[in-house]
């Protein structure tokens, strides 16, 4: 797998995550709940660091040069 | 002449969400947008900077909402606290207050407990949490109760300087008196002379104030 190609799928990957993330917050918005408050801190805000991680280490890496064998 | 209405805190968010998701979804579907500089720079807002911003606004909103009077009476166990500030006796601290608006009705229990669980320090923070662990996994010890004696500076926060209370025959009877009530060393609510608070015990027996 090129370089492109694979930076280009850990950005869809982190792009659904920070999606899901999204979504979830905005859910938990609906009610004013314990459970929705957990929601929003545990699973939204989870979603959205794994999300964040996965697409800084995707421009790390890119950025890095080819290994030299 | 027609008022602007600003809208609210939650309706900025959820468009704020609303923006960051199609963001996002456009370079989920054409990641190829971040081949250039510009677009890289596209990418690292939409991924990163405004997620972060979402989710602090997002917090901070819940932290607001969970100062709210339903927020705290939507576990079962709360139930007959909620009840009691319908109590149709003035002698009921908490109902007195609640009923005569002396409190914002929309946040009773946090004006009256401003350290409990969400809004003390990183331990009660985590007795908030296990609090939620015990409504729905664990067993509620009934009947419940405060972690620390009530302070008289929950009292304070409305009372102290207040006409009434700073020169209230009992109050300034003696000025020791005075001194021990602020430094919470002889306490409102169980020295005797406001010891009817929420009353769960005996809700039964009692009548409750209908809002007309």
């Amino acid at each position: 797998m090129t370089m492109a190609t694979q930076t280009e799928r850990r950005l869809r990957i982190s792009g659904i995550l920070i999606v899901l993330g999204l979504l979830v917050e905005a859910l938990s918005l609906a009610r004013i709940h314990p459970l929705a408050f957990l929601g929003f801190m545990f699973v939204g805000g989870g979603l959205l660091v794994f999300g964040i991680a996965i697409y800084l280490y995707s421009i790390v890496s890119a950025a890095s040069p080819p290994e030299i064998r | 002449m027609q008022m602007l209405t600003v809208p609210g805190p939650a309706t900025l968010l959820y468009v704020l969400i609303g923006v960051t998701i199609v963001l996002v979804a456009t370079i989920v579907f054409r990641p190829s947008l971040t081949d250039t500089r510009g677009g890289k720079q596209l990418a690292f807002i939409v991924y990163f900077l405004l997620p972060v911003v979402v989710a602090s606004m997002g917090a901070s909103e819940h932290m607001e909402r969970s100062k709210e009077t339903q927020f705290c009476l939507s576990c079962h166990v709360m139930d007959p606290y909620g009840r009691s500030l319908s109590i149709d006796d003035p002698m009921y601290v908490p109902a007195a207050h609640f009923q005569n608006a002396r409190i914002p009705r929309e946040e009773a229990c946090y004006t009256c407990h401003t350290d409990y669980v969400m809004y003390g320090s990183i331990l009660t923070k985590l007795r908030g949490l296990r609090h939620v662990y015990v409504q729905y996994l664990g067993t509620i010890v009934t009947p419940i109760h405060l972690y620390n004696a009530y302070n008289n500076r929950e009292c304070l926060h409305c009372h102290g300087g207040a006409r009434s209370f700073e020169e209230g025959a009992v109050h300034s009877a003696d000025p020791s008196i005075m001194a021990s009530i602020k430094s919470n060393q002889l306490s409102c609510l169980t020295s005797g002379c406001h010891d009817n608070v929420h009353g769960v015990a005996h809700l039964s027996e009692l009548k409750f104030w209908e809002p007309k």
